[in-house]
């Protein structure tokens, strides 16, 4: 029993096949549920051009973090810190990170209690769904990486399930003329909305570094991270362009939750209806894998610039934090409005996409090539 | 050892006893005989207060009852005012011993003179409050109000609400002169500066009072019923008129929205022949030459003949060319009736072509949307109808054309 206790941080070993799923849910999560009114308020009718947009910055932005895999691999992302800058200033940048990994955590589940509120039931606090949900993410993390990969695997069906219902019933009710005039406003609101796309979709992908090391076949892990991270974002892709054909961008940009407006519609000839409650899984199974591995992010990261050999001893206190912070880490909605369409975009720029390209850039100079193979062997073993 | 077991059971039966705390319940639960479900609202407004009535289900009455046992009324209105929509419906509970649930809501009206003062502003609670959907038909009560219509009680459809909302669909799909808006689809064409709403209307028939008690609904003609009504034509959120029939059946050829209607032509020797619309497709387009708007509608209808009063050989082609011919300048008049109704009675886009010229030009829509409604009122508007009569129903010639030879 205290040998099990005493074993190393993670030493899970995930498949591809498990990191694919868990990238495309985590690329999903959240995003789906409140971009597409951001994209709609930026690009009226060329939302769904702007969720485009931000695929292909996805490609630039994924493709940054394949580059470091590979000039750091077998890595996370503080040691990724450390190597490249020393010890004390990678610690420091290690920390920024690790913070950014809870505040993540704490906003999204303010997102969960939040959505709860506003459409299910507004009289139960929301530090009753805020704490319930974190308990199932705080047993996901302390059961390790290969629980929550499996469970991933047995979520997705689920979610592919009601994705394909949900395309499938709202086809009939799509409007095409909503999507004209295209391009009324040029490229500019485009640019715009695709950067808080990826933003939203792409860029916390930084905060999987904290897995990549535990994937058995890293090689053939770094295709399959890109494809199905593009794959996710196309789905978000999607949803959008419905939402704008069926809702109309007016009616997109003004909803607090617009994927959720779109599944109030379906209306399958009088009988299929009113299902969002049930639809409504297919937000809980994403956006719990986005809040696991925001939280896994940060006490991974935490233990390791503590060196603990246990990342599950800082769990429980962390999962307090995380639940207060969550409670006023917006204190209303409008501030949190503000906060994501102005704060955020400049911040995870600089964590998504500033840091890791300067932290690669040093990669470069300081591993010639030819070490690059012993240094992966070296992290392998 | 035994001293160990105790241990070890203790987090078993704390974890069972935290698992006893959520079969209370859910916090926000709310019993069926909790709620007062309403199918029907009303918004009139009197100086400066909204006035409220919600149609509530009157559960014993509709419940698996066959035949009216008692004399109860299936349904029963609340009525209360207040200078916000939401505070009226809250207020309610003064007289309701059950809180007002809207999720079921089939219809929301509005009394006529209400709708004159502009209805935009009272629909926002039902846009923004998170137990209503937006799947329900806005309506304007013509020439009363809201809360009279809602205290009618209807014979077939037990709650009057059901019966306005399915005699509004139904008419849309057989008969064509009214259209069913959704709440959302009003916003929308609120917002638009290319398209004025419309909403269908509709009208008390018979004796000014009654009408609310069951004795309306115990004979085969109720002294008062709701009837559909045309469309009510607004500009921006306010009413500015009505279409006849005759317009309101050709807007709904404009915007592509007839299912299935019947409609009929004079015979070239006289008399009338009825013909069943099978199929209806149209297009509106507004494009922009040499700097003014050139709209068009395009409208290609399949038909049936239906019956035929009149002297004519059905079984040669000419005559069906014949008919094919006039049934497209009858379908032509009802357009233009309709256009008219646009261009020069109320001076309002009701149509949407302003949408039409803001997909095809987005920079002149950008130039003209300010006083789009003006530009509208002289436009060229080109109406070209393609008529097929495919079919003759189960006859050829009427029985009466062997007769008459």
């Amino acid at each position: 029993m205290k040998g099990v206790l005493q074993e190393m941080s993670e030493n899970g070993k995930i498949s591809v096949l498990q990191l694919m799923v868990l990238v495309f849910l985590y690329t999903i999560g959240t995003t789906v549920l409140v971009i597409p009114s951001g994209l709609a308020a930026t690009a009226n009718q060329d939302a769904w051009l702007g969720a485009i947009v931000g695929v292909l910055i996805g490609t630039v932005v994924l493709g940054l973090y394949i580059a470091l895999w590979i000039v750091y691999p077998g890595q996370t992302f503080v040691g990724i810190c450390r190597a490249a800058l020393g010890k004390w200033a990678g610690s420091a940048i290690a920390v920024i990170f690790m913070g950014y990994g809870f505040i993540g955590a704490s906003t999204v589940l303010f997102y969960v209690g939040n959505f709860f509120q506003t459409q299910f039931i507004p009289r139960t606090p929301i530090w009753c769904t805020v704490t319930l949900f974190a308990l199932v993410v705080v047993m996901g993390t302390r059961l390790g990486l290969e629980t929550i990969s499996r469970a991933a695997e047995l979520m997705l069906p689920w979610f592919l399930l009601f994705f394909a219902i949900l395309v499938i019933t709202l086809v009939p009710a799509a409007k095409y003329v909503n999507v004209r005039p295209m391009l009324e406003f040029g490229w500019k609101p485009l640019f715009e909305a695709g950067l808080s796309f990826a933003g939203t979709a792409y860029m916390p992908i930084v905060f999987l570094f904290a897995v990549f090391p535990h994937v058995k076949t890293p090689e053939k892990a770094k295709i399959g991270v890109y494809v199905t991270a593009l794959i996710g974002g196309l789905c978000v892709v999607l949803v959008t362009l419905l939402c704008i054909l069926v809702l109309g961008p007016n009616i997109t940009a003004r909803s607090m939750f617009p994927s959720y407006a779109l599944v109030k519609k379906i209306n399958i000839g009088n009988f299929l209806q009113r299902v969002e409650a049930v639809m409504a899984g297919m937000w809980f199974i994403t956006t719990y894998v986005k809040t696991t591995f925001y939280f896994y992010g940060g006490v991974t990261s935490l233990s390791e610039i503590l060196n603990l050999n246990n990342y599950r001893n800082v769990t429980l206190p962390c999962t307090m934090i995380v639940i207060v912070l969550s409670l006023i880490v917006y204190p209303d909605v409008v501030y949190m409005q503000y906060w994501d369409s102005i704060v955020f975009p400049p911040y995870i720029l600089l964590m998504g996409v500033f840091i890791p390209l300067l932290l690669w850039i040093i990669g470069l100079f300081k591993t010639k090539p030819g070490q690059n193979a012993a240094a992966s062997g070296k992290n392998q073993s | 050892m035994a001293a160990n077991m105790t241990f070890k059971r203790i987090p078993i039966l704390l974890s069972v006893l935290i698992l006893m705390l959520p079969l209370t319940g859910c916090w926000d639960r709310r019993e069926m005989n909790e709620l007062a479900i309403s199918l029907g609202m009303g918004i009139d407004r009197v100086g400066k207060k909204y006035v409220v009535t919600v149609q509530v289900v009157n559960p014993s009455q509709i419940a698996g009852q066959k035949g009216s046992g008692s004399n109860e009324s299936p349904v029963r209105t609340y009525t209360a005012e207040g200078p916000t929509v939401y505070e009226a419906i809250r207020k309610m509970t003064i007289a309701s011993p059950r809180k007002i649930y809207a999720a079921h809501l089939r219809v929301l009206i509005f009394g006529e003179g209400m709708a004159r003062q502009g209805i935009g502003k009272s629909i926002d609670l039902l846009s923004r409050d998170y137990e209503l959907r937006t799947d329900f038909f806005l309506l304007v009560a013509r020439g009363t109000t809201a809360a009279h219509a809602l205290n009618i009680l209807t014979p077939l459809e037990r709650i009057p609400a059901n019966k306005l909302y399915r005699s509004i669909e139904t008419s849309e799909k057989a008969w064509a002169p009214v259209t069913t808006v959704t709440l959302d689809e009003f916003v929308n064409d609120i917002v638009s500066k290319g398209k004025n709403p419309v909403i269908s209307g509709i009208r008390l028939t018979g004796t000014e009072d009654g009408g609310s008690s069951t004795d309306n609904i115990k004979t085969t003609r109720p002294a008062i019923q709701l009837e559909n009504n045309g469309l009510a034509v607004f500009r921006k959120d306010k009413l500015v008129g009505w279409l006849s029939e005759m317009e309101s059946k050709g807007y709904n050829y404009i915007i592509n929205n007839v299912t299935s209607t019947v409609g009929h032509v004079s015979c070239p020797n006289g008399g009338n022949l009825a013909l069943e619309v099978v199929r209806a497709d149209s297009k509106m387009k507004g494009t922009v030459k040499e700097g003014r708007p050139h709209l068009s509608v395009e409208l290609r209808v399949e038909e049936n003949v239906g019956e035929v009063e009149c002297s004519i050989d059905l079984t040669k082609v000419r005559s069906i060319q014949e008919l094919e011919k006039r049934a497209e300048e009858r379908l032509t008049r009802i357009i233009r009736r309709s256009l008219d109704a646009g261009q020069k009675k109320y001076k309002s886009d009701f149509f949407g072509f302003g949408n039409a010229v803001h997909r095809s030009n987005p920079g002149y829509w950008k130039a003209v949307q300010k006083d789009w409604d003006e530009r509208f009122e002289d436009a060229v508007i080109d109406v070209k109808v393609n008529v097929k009569i495919k079919r003759t129903g189960t006859v050829t010639n009427s029985f009466m054309e062997d007769k008459e030879e």
